[in-house]
């Protein structure tokens, strides 16, 4: 007798089977022509330039963080306003307050200066931190 | 379903939460509004601190299951957020004179702030009794103590040591929630009362729920440093600013055990509140056994390592695994009796684990280094610090007359009691190891360089202060402990519901 | 003022002392000569302190028997150790005896150590000493007595080793310390066996369990031997027969504590022991502590009758008046035992103080003279220092009369009482009894004796040597505490009446307790069995109106304290009423003969002293040898130990090393086999557990390699090793 989780293994079992035979196949039915135009990355028909692994600038990521931050909170508001009339006074206030917890969160971004876009300055390495550095074997 | 009037009820006793949140937004504008002051955000944490431990108080006696059995409004919980809070105020007041923090270009608004953030999350993972909540208040908490570990971004070791501990408690919580998936998968639910229920009644399959069981028990084991999931901590401990490493080996560790105690307690074990026998376990699956492996495994892992480090972080921090270990011990025997030993041991660890720490870091400020040969002669260039140091590391290694031994006493005894000698006589013989570590500190402090003519170390009367008012208790609750047990007695029952 | 009051300030008294001690360790050096003035202006403090305490106890709550606390020191499960204070009225009143004696004795030693190099640190131990002994004092429980108990052995080992460079000083200290020590083994035994038995260091329990018939060892002798090994710490404190050694040989010490400690208070912590815990005494526990009071005050007294010493007189005296308070005690008569105890205090504090001052006049002198020879305090070397000294000779003389039992004192009336006390226990029990009473009434008569002795010697007469000449009378400070002193050996205090003191506040505040022990075991005559209708017919023959008076008067208060109502408790009391008057007219004759006896021998030379000393030339080397106690201790004690020791030795050099070498041949060559295995094997094994401890060390820190993907690997695998291990 097998148990529900013995046929998720069955599955897990069988889904590797089912690659590993088609990855096998593959490689010994398909021709093996390789050059140069062949080789290189797929960019929608256009020639790549440069390394694929270039270096996103941090600011992506922090803009993309609070994006999302904000993103959630309109995912919260809206089935908060389909139920709205049912529910009064109790959830007004309850939405204002994770409102203005937001708003806060907001304030701090903006009075941090998280929203500009500006070249950060360089950090120079200093002495002291060659010094713990070695320290550190 | 949750009606209005438990909404409001749990409301109200959400009170010390509210004010954590409160505290925190205060903390971050107005950082932000008095951009002179380096240390408002302090302040006003330890003000907020103060009215949540008010709140806390007012709790007293208090049994409710809050928010629909999300959280766990009870003594048990009330206990290990004193703890929490008493640790926050203490690391608070220790970031006011490190050197590490005020050097460092940034402001400290943030710093602060993420302590109270920290906080926030600790005090939820005390009280909740729901999977999915246990795992929101574990990366609340982990979130915080990301940053904070490599706060002092400019020293290399520590942002190692921040994107070390990001990696890792990913890690872990990714794993954790696998297993957390899998119970629920089991039990057809998150809640931890029902799955009590559900295994109560039904016969689940054994390797399903073990696998899931460790799965989950790597997320606790994580916070609080068991082996084999203890790899982060040496690492960040010595990279994080001091104070840091501090608040990690204390309140962490206090929510950790916390969770740890009442996910068996509430989730896998079929217990009669009131009764000291042990607990009835459910599913079929030792959980002692599991438990007091990785106990012996915690305390001689980091007991044997300690020996050999020159770092004092780092020794504290295989210290601090090594006292893990102990806990678990007490953990694993799982009654009554053992839940009250890890809290009377918790009260003691947090004075003389955070006393030492805060030795470490004055000697830091002064000298600028944390290896273990910085202390020598320091019975000479600082005698009242190296007293006080004495009776931390006395403390720590379990010695009488301090309090350490008595926690000590409580835990061998809880073990002895359930018939675990050999459980026992494992961490005895632990506690002979770890007594040469720490006796190597203090032969250093009076016995090495005690003729070289090394320059007084001169600390202000207000950190010395803050060292004797952790040393005296230390020594203090050692002689007289009755009060601390009565509390604990008092607060060792987990809620479980009617 | 409430009763929860009291119990917060005589913790705040107990601890001032502690902080008088901790400023002049710490600051001495530095303070210099002002740490007197602090020491002796906390001491001031500390006295108004235990005033207010006492006068509440004793004023507002005289009713209540304790007032007491009792914290939870530590429960581990079956072992519950619970300690605390309390006041009763005992400890009040004893509250004040320490802490005025100690008060005047912190100003008189601003002067008289004034010289001395070690100031401060002589304060520092006065004050500690003072802690240590209201610490006995408040203690309501054998725990915190015990702690304290030794805290005083230490510190006054300290005080009578104070001039550590003198060996006689420091000899003198150990000796007091380690004859300390023979006692408090006893006295630990005692506790023991209390709490094995009863499960509790309280008093309180302590005495429930007795009463209510639990017997240590499930027998009633035990009992008596538990009783006997708790005195055993007050002979050694009280230095009572066979302990008393060390009194004497301790006023090598400043005679400030000599007047502190072995006139006032130390020596007075054993009669309190025994006041304290009386409730538990058998009948033959206490007539083992009346007979070893009577030996203790008739021995001491007769050899304080040669002493030349000035202060060895007086040693010997406190030892004998010990033995009559112990005395009083042990025939039942607990209220004069302690009432003698408190007399005593101030009339022998100031006998000491006074002796202070003549010996700190004759250094003054002998300073003055370049004279370094001259024993200073050697009587023989005094004389006519009435005229030089004025005051300290008259404060000398009335307490004098106090300490030899003279109408219009205190000493008279508590003396007074006590040997009514022993006649009316003779009287009730018979037979050899009748020696204690004897022996007491020849004590009193000697003393008397040689206090005048002493007077006429040291005070009367012509100067003996060109110092006493030039002695000078001695500043305030020295002169203040001696007529304080003397002023409170007044009579009035105690009484309205000048010859009977049960009428006075005293003896209505202390009351004996009521005995413990189960019926069977204890004096018929001492059980409090009187109820209120049989007490007026008991006393239709003498005074029966007194007692309605007192029962009318303030019933509830005797109520209230949980006493059986009537004036009289029990059969012992009212019989040493019989004998009041009696023991009166004695104790009057005998001190009477005695002062006489005294002033023909030496004011007046009627009868030669020479002449005496020749007759009763083996009496007279007997007494001034100490009865060669001191010598018989080094012969059976000391040399025995040493001859055993000896013996052992020999047995140990020669037979026990010769089967030794015998054997040491044989096993020679096996030892060296022997050797080899352990060198290699044992040692080896040894070895390699702790290098294998080492290597496992440094093995699992090679786990941390400093790589996130290792530890993730590591954990998962740990996961699955787990998993494996479980399953």
């Amino acid at each position: 007798m097998i148990s529900e989780f013995g046929i998720i293994l069955l599955y897990f079992i069988l889904g590797f089977v089912f690659v590993g035979i088609a990855l096998v196949a593959a490689y010994f039915i398909r021709p093996s022509h390789p050059n140069a135009i062949k080789n290189s990355t797929y960019e929608c028909g256009e020639i790549p330039i440069g390394e694929p692994w270039v270096r996103f600038n941090v600011r992506f990521y922090v803009i993309a963080l609070i994006f999302l931050l904000f993103d959630v909170e309109v995912v919260f508001l809206l089935p908060w306003a389909i139920v709205f009339k049912g529910l009064g006074w109790f959830a007004f206030i309850e939405m204002i307050i994770f409102v203005v917890i937001l708003l806060v969160g907001f304030a701090y971004v903006w009075g941090k200066g998280d929203l500009d876009w500006e070249r950060p300055k360089p950090y120079i390495a200093k002495l002291s931190d060659l010094v713990i550095g070695k320290k550190k074997q | 379903m949750m009606d209005i009037s438990d909404l409001i009820k749990s409301i109200s006793l959400f009170k010390p939460e509210t004010t954590l949140i409160v505290t925190f937004m205060l903390a971050m504008i107005l950082d932000m509004a008095f951009k002179k002051s380096k240390n408002i955000a302090g302040y006003i944490a330890i003000a907020g601190l103060v009215i949540a431990g008010i709140f806390l108080f007012q709790q007293t006696g208090v049994n409710y299951k809050a928010f629909a059995n999300l959280l766990v409004i009870d003594s048990f919980g009330q206990f290990m957020k004193f703890i929490v809070l008493m640790s926050s105020l203490i690391i608070i007041v220790f970031s006011f004179f490190s050197n590490e923090l005020h050097n460092a270009h940034t402001k400290l608004g943030e710093y602060y702030t993420l302590i109270i953030g920290m906080t926030f999350g600790m005090f939820l993972l005390v009280g909740s009794a729901n999977l999915i909540m246990i795992y929101v208040a574990i990366e609340t908490m982990s979130i915080s103590s990301y940053v904070l570990a490599g706060y002092t971004r400019e020293v290399k070791r520590a942002s190692e040591a921040s994107l070390k501990y990001v990696i890792f408690g990913a890690v872990s919580s990714g794993i954790m929630i696998y297993g957390i998936s899998i119970l629920f998968g089991l039990t057809g639910s998150l809640n931890l009362f029902e799955i009590n229920q559900f295994l109560s009644v039904n016969n689940v399959a054994t390797l399903p729920l073990l696998l899931s069981g460790l799965m989950i028990l790597s997320g606790f084991g994580y916070k609080i440093s068991a082996v084999p999931f203890h790899f982060w901590t040496p690492d960040v401990y010595e990279g994080a600013p001091v104070t840091i490493t501090a608040y990690l080996s204390v309140a962490s560790k206090a929510a950790g055990f916390a969770v740890l105690l009442r996910f068996f307690k509430t989730g896998l074990l079929d217990s009669v509140p009131g009764t000291s026998e042990a607990w009835q376990l459910l599913g079929n699956i030792d959980w002692h056994y599991v438990i007091a492996v990785l106990a012996v495994l915690t305390m001689t892992l980091g007991n044997l390592v300690a020996v050999w480090q020159t770092n004092m972080k780092r020794l504290l921090a295989y210290s601090s695994i090594a006292h893990a270990g102990y806990l678990l011990m007490a953990v694993s025997v799982m009654n009554d009796n053992g839940v009250s030993a890890v809290l009377i041991y918790f009260v003691f660890y947090m004075l003389m684990n955070l006393g030492a720490f805060f030795v470490v870091q004055l000697i830091a400020n002064k000298l600028d280094s944390e290896n273990i040969d910085e202390y020598n002669g320091l019975g000479y260039r600082s005698p009242v610090l190296a007293v006080c140091m004495t009776v931390f590391l006395i403390s720590l290694a379990g010695l009488p007359p301090t309090s350490g031994f008595i926690g000590k006493l409580y835990v061998f005894s809880s073990v002895i009691n359930s018939g675990y000698i050999w459980l026992a006589i494992i961490g005895v013989l632990n506690s002979v190891v770890s007594l040469y570590y720490y006796a190597k500190i203090i032969r250093n402090m009076y016995l090495r360089d005690v003729e070289s003519a090394k320059t007084k170390l001169v600390f202000s009367p207000v950190t010395i202060a803050i060292v004797l008012m952790l040393a005296i208790p230390s020594l203090l609750f050692g002689v007289y402990f009755t009060p601390i047990v009565e509390w604990a007695n008092y607060s060792m029952n987990i809620f479980v519901g009617n | 003022m409430t009763q929860d009051v009291v119990l917060p300030l005589s913790i705040l008294t107990l601890l001032i002392p502690l902080l008088s001690f901790l400023i002049n360790i710490f600051f001495g050096k530095k303070l210099g000569k002002i740490s007197g003035v602090i020491g002796t202006s906390i001491l001031g403090i500390d006295l108004g302190l235990a005033i207010i305490v006492a006068f509440t106890k004793l004023t507002s709550y005289a009713g209540i028997q304790v007032i007491q606390n009792r914290i939870e020191w530590f429960d581990l499960g079956s072992l519950q150790v619970n300690i605390g204070i309390g006041i009763d009225n005992i400890a009040a009143i004893m509250l004040i005896v320490v802490t005025l004696i100690s008060f005047l004795v912190h100003l008189f030693s601003t002067v008289y150590m004034g010289d001395d190099r070690q100031y401060s640190k002589f304060f520092a131990y006065l004050g500690l000493f003072t802690f240590s002994m209201l610490g006995i004092v408040i203690a309501n429980n054998f725990l915190i007595m015990y702690i304290f108990w030794e805290l005083v052995g230490i510190s006054s080992y300290l005080l009578i080793g104070f001039w550590y460079e003198k060996d006689s000083a420091s000899n003198a200290g150990k000796k007091a310390f380690i004859t300390n020590r023979i006692g408090d083994l006893g006295f630990f035994i005692g506790i023991m066996i209390l709490f094995f038995t009863y499960g509790s260091f309280m008093f309180e329990d302590v005495f429930a369990g007795i009463s209510s018939g639990v017997m240590p060892f499930d027998n009633p002798t035990m009992l008596t031997i538990a009783g006997i090994c708790i005195f055993m710490g007050a002979i050694g404190k009280s230095a009572q027969f066979p302990l008393h050694v060390w009194l004497p040989d301790a006023m090598e010490g400043p005679t400030p504590v000599s007047a502190l400690i072995h006139a006032a208070t130390m020596v007075a912590a054993g009669v309190y022991l025994v006041a304290k815990v009386f409730a538990m005494f058998t009948a033959d526990a206490l007539t083992f502590i009346a007979v070893i009071g009577t030996i203790t005050a008739f021995i001491s007294a007769t050899i304080a009758l040669t002493q030349v010493d000035f202060k060895k007189v007086l040693a010997y005296s406190t030892v004998s008046q010990l033995g009559f308070m112990i005395m009083s005690l042990g025939v039942g008569g607990y209220t004069n035992g302690f009432f003698h105890l408190v007399t005593h205090a101030w009339f022998k504090a100031a006998l000491f103080l006074a002796a202070g001052s003549v010996i700190h006049a004759m250094h003054q002198a002998m300073h003055h003279m370049h004279d370094h020879h001259t024993d200073p305090q050697d009587i023989n070397n005094m004389g006519g220092l009435r005229k030089t000294m004025p005051w300290t000779y008259r404060t000398f003389l009335f307490v004098t009369l106090a300490l030899s039992g003279i109408p219009l004192t205190s000493g008279f009336l508590s003396k007074d009482g006590i040997l009514a006390g022993t006649l009316a226990y003779a009287n009730l029990t018979g037979g050899w009894h009748w020696i204690i009473p004897v022996l007491g009434f020849t004590a009193a008569g000697m003393t008397a004796f040689y206090m005048f002795r002493l007077t006429i010697v040291a005070f009367h007469g012509e100067p003996k040597t060109e110092i006493a000449k030039h002695t000078k009378e001695n500043k305030l400070p020295i002169v203040l505490p001696l007529v304080v002193l003397a002023f409170m050996s007044l009579w009035i205090f105690y009484s309205p009446n000048p010859i009977d003191a049960s009428k006075g506040w005293f003896h209505k505040m202390i009351v004996q307790p009521k005995s413990a022990v189960p019926d069977a075991y204890q004096w018929s005559f001492l059980i409090n069995n009187k109820t209120e209708e049989a007490a007026p017919a008991v006393h239709q023959a003498e005074g029966a109106t007194h007692t309605a008076e007192i029962t009318a008067e303030n019933p509830h208060e005797v109520t209230k304290a949980g006493h059986t109502t009537g004036h009289y408790l029990n059969k012992f009391q009212e019989e040493t009423h019989h004998f009041h008057y009696i023991a009166m007219i004695l104790s009057l004759l005998i001190a009477g003969s005695g002062i006489l006896l005294a002033f023909l021998i030496y004011q007046y030379k009627t009868i030669s002293a020479d002449k005496l000393e020749a007759r009763f030339k083996f009496l007279h080397t007997f007494s001034y040898n100490k009865w060669y106690f001191d010598e018989l201790y080094q012969a059976t004690a000391i040399n025995g130990l040493l001859v055993i020791s000896k013996a052992l030795s020999w047995f140990d050099n020669y037979v026990v090393d010769g089967l030794v070498n015998l054997s040491s041949y044989v096993t020679r060559g096996f030892g060296y086999i022997v050797g080899l295995f352990d060198n290699y094997v044992i040692d080896g094994a040894v070895n390699l557990v702790a290098n294998f401890t080492g290597y496992c060390g440094n093995k699992m820190r090679k786990l941390q390699t400093g790589h996130i993907q290792s530890y993730v690997v590591f954990v998962l695998l740990g996961i699955l090793i787990l998993l494996y291990f479980f399953i």
